[in-house]
């Protein structure tokens, strides 16, 4: 039925995609998803043209969720893509712009979508066993230094929602507080406080290479827990995921099976966590996605690759209604027979063999 | 003075052998160019005509004319590496050999490490080289020594890692020729002795200049060259086309230029088919490109590019955006003169190896020289550099020579 009144169309899609995620189900997620972009094909108007250039138009739009044009992530540093006033949005977002320099931004209508998406997300894959708060030790963007940051915002709330009361952050800009952080842990122990450590892979790195130096490791109470973020991309230092979980498992007394990594992007609205129990024959993790959120893997030409075929990634967020529902990326990926992913990483880059400069050098050379 | 294999062998004798094996090498079904043709297909998924090609440029033009001509340019004669000789208004001199090099090709194409070690050997020197996994110079090698027994000893080469226990010590080298990353030459440079002569070739960049007296005929003529420039061995290469500068004001628009030249693109492929890309650049080439054709839906720019990805052009991209170093990828982007190119260059920090020009105008010239390049030429020959031209910038054979002069 065509609506003449955006809010209340977007106030119903809100809804059912709320209540999805309370329910933790889309009965409906092919009609769902194909509501929602048809609604940012007649109020997203940058998504719209680019639709267009792709034969998809408000008379010719997709039967499937499948055939909904993915938008590349760098068009966010195009366009605002949103299906209201920018200037009126709950929720800005920035990219950290470690691609070519300029970031992007992720305009939210309003913080409650995103909220639910988040906290769902996050209490299925980190908390469902437990019944006490964690206490939440924050090596991620603090979002009082970094308002525009996805992540600090989402720990922030988790913290907020699920943790003890009494979370600290420690990162600021790249520096990070090995001694305010020491401190913390050492206060967790006494109180007996089972801990939450989050943080990006290159935060732990660093954080783990000062504690080594120091001969300091730690015994957090049974229930802590440690998630990764990801986020090696554009540094001078990344280790392998298996090598960063030994050393994170080992300085903390944290079992390999509860350190646990999240895949988001600052233009989605939800995120995917490894599965800890689903690691495929060579102990790969595979990351799962909430019910909302639908990957596919894709090859060049866009078309769905079939299951175990290695593919660059696009995320079907059915969160991101007032923005694209449908997100094309660069990550490399492959998609499992029960609808996971294994994820290649963005840091997958591409071996270096011929005498010509590479982007990555260009981008050490420009940092100084 | 440093006693090397070849000190006792006459310097024409060396030249006929260099040129005999390469004579050898040059025909496309001599047996180990076969199997180091496969190697090397192996090592860069190129495909086995652009390997071809380049095997030909390389051995081609490996005659003992361009190899004397080299010498005698650089060094005044050939006699001079074999005796103290008299020069016009300077002292009786020699060219001895500078000692051992030891040449170290950690990033290369297809045989740029050959030439160095080559010329080492024309100046008499010992060398070493630090070959890749196609074990191209160790083959051509083997040829060189049927040719001349004493090649047995005075030129080995072999791959290995830093570090690994049997890496020769490059303390022991008196010259160094590497190529690698500024990373990875400022780590060698570090580990060298003092009085080692270190000659590092880093990685760079190359670009293009369509200026605004181009007519449709002209790009017409220009473009398959340029369309060569840009896809062989996939824009791995530091004289592979990375970025091309089209003036305003001419009688093509910059989105017309790109369409005949990603047509010029298509027709050289069928010649020198693309390389099976690694998944991280295919993903990455169509990322570009749709995000491309997201920014021309706006009303910016234009791209052309293939359904699989297979190569991209993108008009007017960012400027913000530093030339994409992807196989077959490229920006053309409109500037009002020089002077905008030069920002862009400079802003974006490219370090230039070649520059390849479709008129001669000063401006442009002087934008190449400003710009950093060592080498301007045409369109089409920029993956072309003459054997008897510069190396990046320096000279062939004269840093492996020492001199000695004789005075009353």
């Amino acid at each position: 039925m065509p609506y003449h009144d955006y809010a209340s169309e977007a106030a119903e899609l809100d809804t059912a995609v709320a209540n999805c995620i309370s329910q933790r189900q889309v009965p409906g997620f092919n009609g769902l998803a194909l509501r929602i972009f048809a609604h940012q094909l007649r109020y997203n108007a940058p998504y719209a043209r680019y639709c267009a250039t792709r034969g998809i138009s408000g008379y010719a739009v997709p039967e499937s969720w499948e055939e909904i044009p993915p938008v590349p992530s760098a068009a966010f540093k195009e366009a605002a893509l949103c299906t209201f006033d920018p200037s009126q949005a709950a929720l800005v977002f920035e990219t950290s712009g470690t691609t070519v320099g300029i970031g992007g931004k992720h305009y939210l209508e309003n913080a409650t979508l995103y909220d639910a998406a988040l906290l769902a997300g996050f209490y299925d894959a980190m908390l469902a066993d437990l019944a006490r708060p964690l206490r939440y030790l924050l090596l991620v963007p603090n979002p009082a230094l970094r308002p525009q940051s996805s992540l600090g915002y989402m720990m922030r709330k988790v913290a907020a929602v699920y943790g003890d009361g009494r979370e600290q952050w420690f990162l600021e800009g790249d520096a990070l507080d090995v001694d305010g952080f020491e401190a913390a842990v050492q206060q967790a122990i006494s109180d007996g406080a089972a801990v939450c450590l989050a943080g990006t892979a290159f935060a732990f790195v660093q954080l783990l290479d000062e504690l080594r130096q120091r001969g300091r490791r730690f015994e957090l109470r049974a229930g802590s827990r440690i998630m990764e973020t990801g986020g090696f991309k554009g540094r001078t230092r990344a280790v392998e995921r298996s090598e960063l979980y030994e050393a994170l498992a080992g300085a903390f007394s944290v079992p390999q099976n509860r350190i646990v990594a999240e895949y988001g992007m600052t233009e989605l609205t939800s995120q995917y966590y490894d599965r800890v129990a689903a690691q495929d024959d060579n102990g790969v993790r595979v990351k799962v996605a909430p019910p909302w959120l639908r990957p596919r893997v894709v090859g060049p030409d866009g078309k769905t690759l079939p299951h175990g075929v290695v593919g660059a990634l696009v995320h079907v967020d059915l969160g991101n209604r007032s923005s694209c529902v449908a997100i094309q990326t660069e990550d490399l990926g492959v998609a499992t027979a029960d609808g996971g992913i294994i994820l290649l990483g963005r840091e997958h880059s591409a071996e270096l063999r011929g005498c010509s400069l590479d982007a990555e050098q260009l981008r050490t050379l420009t940092r100084r | 003075m440093t006693s090397t294999a070849l000190s006792n062998v006459p310097v024409k004798k060396i030249l006929r052998a260099i040129a005999s094996a390469a004579e050898r090498w040059s025909d496309a079904d001599f047996p180990p160019r076969v199997r180091a043709s496969d190697r090397i297909c192996e090592r860069l998924g190129y495909s086995l005509p652009m390997v071809d090609y380049a095997l030909d440029r390389l051995f081609f033009d490996l005659n003992e004319n361009a190899l004397r001509a080299v010498v005698e340019n650089e060094l005044g004669s050939l006699a001079i590496l074999d005796e103290f000789t008299s020069r016009a208004r300077r002292p009786l001199a020699r060219a001895f050999p500078a000692g051992n090099v030891c040449v170290i090709s950690s990033r290369t194409t297809i045989g740029v490490a050959l030439l160095p070690a080559l010329f080492a050997l024309c100046a008499k020197c010992d060398v070493t080289v630090k070959d890749r996994e196609d074990a191209l110079l160790a083959a051509f090698f083997e040829s060189l020594y049927d040719e001349l027994d004493e090649f047995k000893e005075a030129a080995n080469a072999s791959a290995w890692h830093a570090g690994d226990e049997d890496a020769p010590d490059l303390t022991a080298f008196d010259v160094v020729v590497a190529f690698g990353s500024a990373a990875t030459l400022a780590e060698i440079g570090n580990g060298l002795r003092y009085d080692t002569r270190y000659i590092p070739y880093g990685t760079r960049a190359s670009a293009g200049y369509i200026s605004r007296e181009c007519t449709a005929d002209t790009v017409r003529q220009i473009v398959p060259g340029a369309a060569r420039d840009l896809i062989l061995y996939e824009s791995e290469g530091c004289l592979s086309l990375h970025v091309l500068f089209f003036e305003n004001g001419g009688a093509l628009s910059a989105v017309d230029f790109a369409r005949t030249l990603a047509q010029a693109v298509q027709t050289a492929s069928v010649e020198f088919p693309p390389a099976q890309y690694q998944r991280s650049q295919t993903a990455s080439i169509a990322h570009r490109r749709d995000a491309a054709a997201f920014r021309a839906a706006s009303g910016r720019g234009a791209v052309f590019s293939d359904s699989e990805a297979g190569f991209a052009l993108f008009v007017d991209p960012p400027k913000s955006e530093p030339p994409p170093f992807l196989p077959r990828t490229m920006g053309i982007i409109p500037v009002d003169g020089p002077a905008d190119a030069l920002e862009y260059l400079r802003g974006h920090g490219l370090a230039l190896e070649g520059f390849a020009t479709a008129v001669e105008r000063d401006d442009i010239v002087r934008l190449a020289v400003d710009s950093g390049a060592v080498r301007i030429t045409t369109f089409g020959e920029l993956q072309h550099p003459p054997l008897t031209g510069n190396h990046g910038g320096r000279p062939r054979i004269a840093e492996f020579v020492k001199w000695i002069d004789q005075t009353p």
